[in-house]
């Protein structure tokens, strides 16, 4: 829920970023309103799951253990949305996109959290405005661009696609460096460690006497 | 001669351009990126300072980056080997940072500008700091102290520097504490400790330690210890920082303060661990300013100087900054409106043309405005296509007037003109300003607007030349309000009449306005104190949580849309709402 509200809040900078970069008078109540519509939705996630977290026995430490949905946090962690990049019609594409599968997501929470009809009624809440959110982004769409909002919704599926690829690889990318460095840390700098390790103790304590100044040009 | 400024890679990233010796413009990347304290390499900054100077990259005589990469590397290194084997978890990461990024500043700054290598210089972090504070305020001589978390290995420096009648510039910082020996890295861990974001919840330390008491001076003192030197050293059992990327403080420093508060679980004051959080923040800020105070105290006796400029990112502490000037023996203490990481761009150029071009000194203009400027048409054009009321008053007193008027019928106003801050504080050119009492307005400003904890407080601002009546200012102490630098006691006859700025414990960071250096800001604490008898405001940073300071109108105006500001004004024009228009309205209709 904490993650929900983190993501829900990030969304209603993105939103209220895009309405102050937009020309279009409408668009820019829209996305005003589709910003406090999220900020709404992430105090509503946030209020919730500190109630969880605090009737939770070991609340902090099942949170910070590990996070099953670590691929996409929050939902929407596939996107990377740049709200200054995108033409108008591309994020409106991504939008649309982006509110559909969370709603999707959502509604499967809310009818998984029979037992907790709480939180399901958090969900419930945030699901009517994601209808609207839906509608808006599609019907904006077909405004901004009439000829072409069909194959915008596609190249932002592809764009998602490619997006999400390129997330797996640079985490696989960084799985493989933190490996190698590891690697290094353990078989080559043992005695390093072991010389920095005497160096240190022989620095004084508290004041030193700055080195005189190596010239401007030098990065060292 | 045209040097630009540039500092990036840690927090906080900005550019400054400097042009025959004075500052021409300078902003940090966070009010363009619109990403709180964006640390991403300055392009945009960089890209606006030249626009705005219209200059191109290879008219530039010198580029300087505000640290030395190889140097700041050599101690993340040589402090990896240190805590091996206890480092294995940090130092993959720590090397894929300085590796991928961080080591290649002078590629980067080559590719992005397309300007020869040859004329990209780097400064000493400290250097800049020292520049900084030094090269911008109006003294000629004076004992220069910079404390930050770190740069490359130095945490703490001291030093002198002087600006000869003849033009000839020198700073001299003779001796430093390093790394990991660090008030900041002190302060930082506390702040994480405490559940709030390091680099940007240290206010909330500050704030919170009101509500303490010190009771937890003889725990904190078992963490840094003086030196026979005077200076200091962290006992490294309690901290972890120098060993861990993601981890501030030990075992040892949680089974002397109890278990940390997490940073989802709001702080409810009277609880007893509300208690126990704001007794810690009262007694880690009482050490600071201690050792801060002795500092500063050693350096007077040594230099014998009367002035003090005061550096790095410790200097934001406005309670710290007050007892230094109070006990030190300083008689004026200087502290620039960035004295943070920002600052160095501005610092970084400056010491290149004072010092290593060795151009003789120009006074700079002693105001914090280089951002950019607002423009107001572009807030009448969007208030008119949103169908929003709005007023053109041309003439400056009649606006003056309206928006006096709406300050005493206890409306909140957001005030943009001129050119944005550069810094931290929003000091008359991109406020929230409200009347400074009663209470209930600054809890309206926490619930509709900021959003923020109920124990942080608000800043007045009050014009300079009444600023003692109302705050009890020491001798220098205008100076130190000049920037919002200082934490003063409201006067206690006063404190009923700003009980909406007048912090827990009786005090206030106020700002003292000087009317040469924000005249419309000045002139509209003067209207506002002839209708009401108190020329003080209610100050505070046009933004709301988790967002950078406003810059644009339309910036402003969409922060004014999204919460509860009653008046958004930038002359000539007033955006007011109606009650209709309180908020954003349905839109089902037209979505």
């Amino acid at each position: 829920m904490l993650r929900f509200a983190a993501t829900e809040a990030d969304g209603g900078h993105d939103l209220s970023r895009a309405a102050e970069l937009t020309n279009d008078a409408l668009l820019r109540q829209l996305y005003l309103r589709h910003a406090l519509d999220e900020h709404r939705h992430a105090r509503l996630f946030r209020d919730r799951g500190l109630t969880l977290l605090t009737e939770c026995q070991n609340g902090e430490a099942s949170w910070s253990r590990f996070e099953a949905n670590w691929f996409s946090p929050g939902e929407r962690g596939l996107d990377d949305l740049r709200v200054d990049k995108d033409p108008q019609d591309g994020l409106l594409a991504f939008l649309h996109l982006s509110e559909k599968a969370a709603a999707r997501r959502f509604c499967i929470y809310q009818e998984v959290l029979v037992s907790d009809p709480m939180t399901q009624s958090v969900f419930r809440d945030v699901l009517k405005d994601e209808a609207f959110h839906m509608a808006y982004t599609y019907k904006q769409l077909a405004r901004v661009s009439p000829r072409r909002h069909g194959w915008r919704l596609w190249q932002a599926r592809l764009v998602r696609v490619w997006k999400a690829y390129l997330r797996l690889m640079v985490a696989v990318a960084s799985v493989i460096g933190t490996a190698l460095l590891l690697l290094q840390y353990f078989l080559l700098l043992p005695p390093f460690a072991l010389l920095a390790k005497r160096g240190a103790l022989k620095e004084p304590p508290g004041w030193w006497t700055r080195r005189p100044a190596s010239s401007l040009k030098s990065q060292y | 001669m045209k040097i630009l400024g540039i500092s990036g890679h840690y927090h906080d990233s900005a550019a400054a351009l400097v042009i025959d010796g004075l500052p021409r413009c300078a902003v940090q990347e966070e009010r363009l990126s619109r990403k709180k304290g964006d640390a991403a390499f300055p392009l945009a900054a960089v890209e606006w300072c030249l626009e705005t100077a219209g200059l191109e990259p290879e008219q530039l005589d010198a580029i300087v980056f505000y640290e030395k990469p190889l140097l700041k590397f050599e101690r993340i290194l040589t402090c990896a080997l240190r805590s091996f084997p206890r480092s294995w978890k940090s130092f993959p990461s720590a090397m894929k940072r300085a590796l991928g990024e961080k080591l290649w500043v002078k590629g980067t700054i080559a590719s992005h500008l397309r300007v020869p290598s040859s004329r990209i210089l780097f400064t000493q972090h400290h250097e800049s700091h020292a520049a900084a504070a030094f090269l911008t305020a109006p003294t000629h001589e004076a004992a220069i102290l910079t404390a930050d978390g770190v740069g490359e290995w130095a945490t703490t420096t001291t030093g002198h520097g002087v600006k000869r009648e003849n033009g000839e510039t020198r700073i001299e910082l003779s001796r430093e504490i390093r790394f990991p020996h660090s008030l900041g890295m002190l302060y930082s861990t506390f702040t994480a400790y405490l559940g709030f974001p390091v680099n940007e919840g240290e206010y909330k330390v500050m704030g919170l330690a009101a509500f303490g008491k010190p009771v937890m001076l003889d725990a904190v003192r078992q963490l840094i210890q003086p030196t026979s030197d005077g200076a200091f050293q962290l006992n490294l059992d309690f901290f972890e920082f120098h060993a861990s990327a993601t981890k501030s403080y030990s075992k040892r420093f949680v089974e002397l303060f109890g278990p940390p508060r997490s940073p989802d679980s709001p702080i409810a004051l009277h609880s007893p661990d509300g208690e126990r959080f704001a007794n810690i923040a009262a007694s880690v800020q009482r050490v600071l300013e201690d050792v801060l105070v002795d500092l500063a105290g050693r350096l007077h006796r040594e230099t014998g100087l009367s002035d003090l400029c005061l550096g790095g990112g410790v200097a934001l502490n406005g309670c710290a900054n007050a007892r230094i000037l109070r006990e030190s023996g300083f008689e004026k203490v200087f502290v620039p409106p960035a004295p943070g990481d920002a600052g160095c761009a501005l610092g970084a150029a400056l010491w290149a043309d004072r010092i290593f071009f060795k151009r003789p000194h120009r006074e700079v203009p002693d105001h914090p405005f280089w951002g950019p400027v607002v423009e107001a048409r572009e807030l009448a054009r969007v208030a008119r296509e949103d169908g929003l009321s709005l007023e053109e008053v041309e003439d400056p007193a009649q606006f003056l007037t309206r928006v006096v008027d709406a300050l005493i019928q206890g409306k909140i106003v957001g005030w943009m003109e001129g050119a944005c801050e550069f810094g931290p504080r929003a000091l008359g050119h991109r406020s929230i300003v409200a009347a400074p009492a009663p209470v209930a307005i600054r809890e309206r400003l926490n619930r509709t607007i900021k959003y923020r904890e109920e124990f942080r407080p608000f800043a007045p601002a009050v014009p300079i030349e009444v600023a003692a009546r109302y705050f009890e200012l020491p001798p220098g102490g205008e100076r130190l309000s000049r920037f919002m630098s200082g934490v003063f006691p409201v006067r206690a006859e006063w404190r009923h009449r700003l009980a909406a700025v007048t912090h827990v414990d009786g005090t206030a960071r106020v700002q003292a306005v000087d009317p040469e250096m924000a005249p419309r800001f000045h002139a509209l604490l003067k209207a506002y104190g002839a209708r009401t008898g108190v020329p003080v405001l209610l100050n505070t940073s046009f933004n709301l949580a988790g967002e950078p300071i406003v810059n644009r109108a339309v910036e402003g105006y969409s922060t004014f849309r999204r919460c509860g500001i009653d008046v958004l004004v930038s002359s000539p024009y007033l955006v007011s709402k109606t009650a209709a228009e309180s908020s954003v309205p349905m839109l089902e209709a037209v979505g």
